[in-house]
């Protein structure tokens, strides 16, 4: 039996909060910027309330540090920014990659470039975002493209970082992040809050602790915090399982290789769309974030006016759900993909999938697509 | 070269040039560690980069945390406020750091002192960035000679201590490496509950030495004349560490969230989308109007969505909010034809003829404007009333939504009612008022227009 609606106001910000607290998240370091400032807002009055850390910081290359550092010691971390602040945090975001410490950050987007447009929306952080490392390793990037997507993508973003060990990011957007609605908290759904697989004497053959062991490449390294009973090696240099800075050992090179190979083999459990689908499509429209929100309604319209459209709103924009886009994509003559940004960014990322089909794109710069905009661009 | 201790590892040859201070820092600080006796699980050492930060590789019990240039004293605060506010707070978190590292983080090393985190901060001053080829640091004496000023610096050194003293540090020391007591300065330093910063003045051999006319005694004079300023242990400690301020202040103090669950308790005969968009000044109500708008749409069962505007300086300048109520799920949250706008100031006419909203107007669209703004064009019918001078400019957009809803009958005067006493109590009735006066104004000015 489900359970009477309970509405409540809330702002895609707010969501993110709320999603992060049921995943388990307790420590959150922030500092303010438009538009997600209110994730931040929400942190330090709630995180503290179920005995969490919520602190702000003087710059955003301490806040996603002190996240960092506290991750190192055992919990779950979160911040969030915009495009300015995500430009400081590049260097620590490597940081956690490398030494395989989750955190999550919520990217709420702004228009760029620089400090842009603070109050404006756009979806123009997209490559920004996932080509941030040097050696161009994948950062798992979901988008929600409502307040309760960002609920759920939120303990999902925790979920994958926690069970992975590496950065994740939520992409959301100042039209997400900053306007409120009625939201059913009785509808909302979540993936399960879990804790770091943990090492414990024992528990691999190579005791004693060694902070990136693995056997197969894909494998996660079992976790032991700073702090802890045993003895730690963290390093953002070259290391080898053992944490030993090395230079071009085989092993070093291994190491370096499943930090992207453990994200790669889980693509497809990673895989998050949500399909709006007709069989009989001539065309598939694929969307993300706040534009997949609009497009439901175009396509509502356009089915009316007799328009065969299958519709796909793709959360896990990275790593690249390849094999469900293309499956969805077969018997379509037509791919359209609507992104709030100039260039095309993630249809440039994912055209390579729909060889021998018309590929679309519908963008606009410096304002919200709207249905009008995507029911003039179908064929 | 190190024999076994508890800390260090057996046989570990260190990677340093011969002469090079940070001999005597690694050895201080393990026999810090032994004189506090400390279980290496609880120490963690967060090093930077640079010469002194490879540092870590040579301890083989405690935790050791290579970080990134100048980040390191962030790394460790976050560690530190982990452990001590969710955890036992028995890590002991030591951050190795070179003065190149502390010029690059200087502001980490200010914020942990400002708040007083119980962190220790062992800054390796030899003047320069050693690994990259001794350029110059923020700590270079004047005159001093480096690969990148050949012809002596000419920009006077930061005195961190002084820093970090104006910050609230209470634990600070400067010595040189070769100072027999460098280990009980150390060891004291870490012991301390708080921040605690120990300067140890170092010698570059391959940079330094040779082209400047220092050696150990100059360095020991150095440390002396710069120590005039400081006082080490004077006063005794009167700042409490951090964590422990944040579980009394914070964490002491929380009250539960409140629940603001909305009630479903009215009806309402909209089908399908309606938009409004309102526009004023800022401080004149015009978002909390919006506000009491959508929650009166939910309580009559709709959907409903509200986004805001305002100029970056947020407390002036114009103030609109755009809201779309909906029998049905509301996918775009943008305002495509805007069914209703109310203007109530000259600020929010301005706004709404910039961003286009008059623009998007039709000849269905109702547009309540002030009655004293200037003439301005739209398609749809405007309905211009007095709204500042009856409902004063504070009432002026609550009282406009209010009325125009209850002229529309699209949801219950009830629920309408029911959000402006939930928010102004027994104020309502001054509300009451006003909408009975703007009532058949807007009545007449309807049919006017038809």
């Amino acid at each position: 039996m489900s359970l009477q609606p309970q509405y409540k106001i809330r702002t895609g910000n707010q969501m993110i909060a709320e999603g992060a607290l049921h995943a388990g998240c307790r420590f959150f370091a922030g500092y303010p910027i438009t538009p997600a400032s209110g994730i931040y807002k929400t942190m330090i009055e709630e995180l503290p309330k179920r005995n969490g850390v919520a602190i702000s910081s003087p710059d955003e290359i301490s806040a996603l540090a002190y996240c960092v550092g506290a991750s190192a010691r055992g919990v779950k971390a979160m911040t969030a920014t915009s495009g300015p602040g995500w430009s400081l945090m590049i260097e620590t975001v490597q940081y956690a990659l490398m030494t395989e410490l989750p955190v999550v950050i919520a990217m709420v987007q702004r228009l760029g470039p620089s400090t842009g447009g603070a109050t404006q929306s756009a979806q123009g952080d997209l490559l920004f975002t996932e080509f941030c490392t040097s050696g161009g390793y994948t950062i798992p990037i979901f988008a929600p493209s409502t307040p309760q997507e960002c609920f759920e993508v939120t303990t999902a973003a925790m979920f994958w970082a926690e069970t992975l060990r590496t950065p994740v990011v939520v992409l959301s957007d100042k039209e997400i992040g900053m306007t409120a609605e009625d939201i059913d908290f009785n509808s909302l759904k979540s993936f399960p809050s879990i804790e770091r697989a943990a090492f414990v004497n024992g528990s691999l053959n190579s005791a004693p602790y060694r902070s990136y062991d693995f056997s197969l490449p894909n494998d996660v390294p079992l976790f032991s915090p700073v702090g802890g009973k045993y003895k730690t090696t963290l390093t953002g240099s070259a290391h080898d399982k053992k944490g030993s800075l090395q230079k071009n050992s085989p092993e070093t090179i291994d190491v370096l290789r499943h930090l992207q190979q453990k994200i790669e083999a889980r693509a497809n459990d990673m895989a998050m769309v949500k399909i709006d689908d007709d069989p009989n499509a001539t065309m598939l429209l694929i969307s993300f974030g706040i534009t997949a929100r609009t497009a439901l309604e175009a396509v509502a319209e356009a089915r009316k006016n007799g328009k065969r459209i299958r519709f796909v709103n793709v959360i896990s924009l990275f790593p690249i759900p390849e094999m469900q886009l293309r499956k969805l994509a077969e018997g379509v003559q037509t791919v359209l993909l609507a992104e709030e940004n100039f260039s095309g960014q993630y249809r440039s990322m994912i055209r390579h999938l729909f060889d021998g089909k018309e590929i679309r794109g519908i963008n606009s710069f410096g304002k919200m697509i709207t249905p009008k905009d995507i029911l003039e661009s179908l064929p | 070269m190190n024999t076994s201790t508890p800390y260090l590892k057996e046989s570990a040859a260190f990677p340093f040039c011969k002469g090079c201070g940070h001999h005597h820092y690694v050895n201080h600080l393990e026999e810090a560690f032994a004189q506090l006796k400390l279980d290496p699980s609880k120490i963690c050492i967060v090093s930077d980069i640079g010469c002194i930060g490879v540092l870590d590789s040579l301890f083989s019990t405690p935790h050791t945390f290579h970080t990134t240039h100048g980040r390191s004293t962030a790394f460790a605060t976050g560690v530190e406020l982990a452990d001590g506010i969710l955890y036992d707070s028995k890590l002991k978190s030591v951050v190795v750091i070179g003065d190149g590292g502390a010029t690059i983080g200087l502001l980490h090393i200010v914020n942990a002192a400002l708040m007083n985190a119980d962190v220790t901060v062992l800054v390796a001053n030899n003047m320069l960035y050693g690994m990259t080829g001794g350029q110059n640091s923020g700590f270079s004496p004047l005159e001093f000679i480096t690969p990148t000023t050949p012809g002596g610096n000419i920009v006077p050194p930061m005195d961190i201590c002084s820093i970090v003293k104006s910050c609230g540090a209470e634990y600070v020391s400067r010595v040189s490496s070769t100072d027999k007591h460098l280990s009980s300065i150390i060891a004291a330093a870490i012991n301390h509950p708080g921040f605690a910063l120990v300067e140890i003045m170092e010698l570059c051999t391959e940079f330094a030495v040779g082209k400047n006319a220092i050696n150990g005694k100059t360095l020991q004079q150095m440390v002396d004349e710069r120590n005039q300023n400081i006082d080490v242990l004077k006063d005794g400690f009167k700042r409490i560490e951090f964590s422990e301020v944040y579980k009394s202040k914070i964490l002491g103090n929380q009250k539960p969230s409140q629940d603001d669950t909305i009630k479903r308790q009215f009806t309402s005969s909209l089908r399908g989308k309606q938009q409004w968009v309102l526009a004023g000044t800022a401080g004149e109500k015009v978002q909390l109007a919006s506000y009491l708008l959508m929650r009166a749409a939910i309580t009559c069962g709709l959907h409903a969505t509200q986004k805001n505007d305002n100029p970056v300086t947020q407390g002036s300048g114009f103030s609109l909010s755009e809201v779309c109520i909906s029998d049905t799920d509301i996918f775009y949250t943008g305002i495509e034809i805007p069914d209703i706008v109310i203007i109530s100031s000259a600020d929010g006419l301005k706004e709404v003829s910039s961003n286009g909203t008059l623009a998007r107007c039709t000849l269905s669209s109702i547009i309540i404007a002030e009655e004293t703004l200037s003439e301005f064009s739209a398609a749809g019918r405007i309905l211009r009333i007095p709204m500042r001078a009856i409902c004063t400019p504070q009432r002026a957009a609550v009282s406009a939504v209010a009325a125009w809803m209850t002229i529309e009958k699209l949801l219950p005067p009830e629920s309408i009612a029911s959000v402006i006493r939930e928010k102004y109590g027994d104020k309502i009735s001054l509300y009451q008022s006003d909408i009975g006066k703007i009532i058949p104004l807007l009545t007449e000015a309807m049919e006017k227009n038809q």
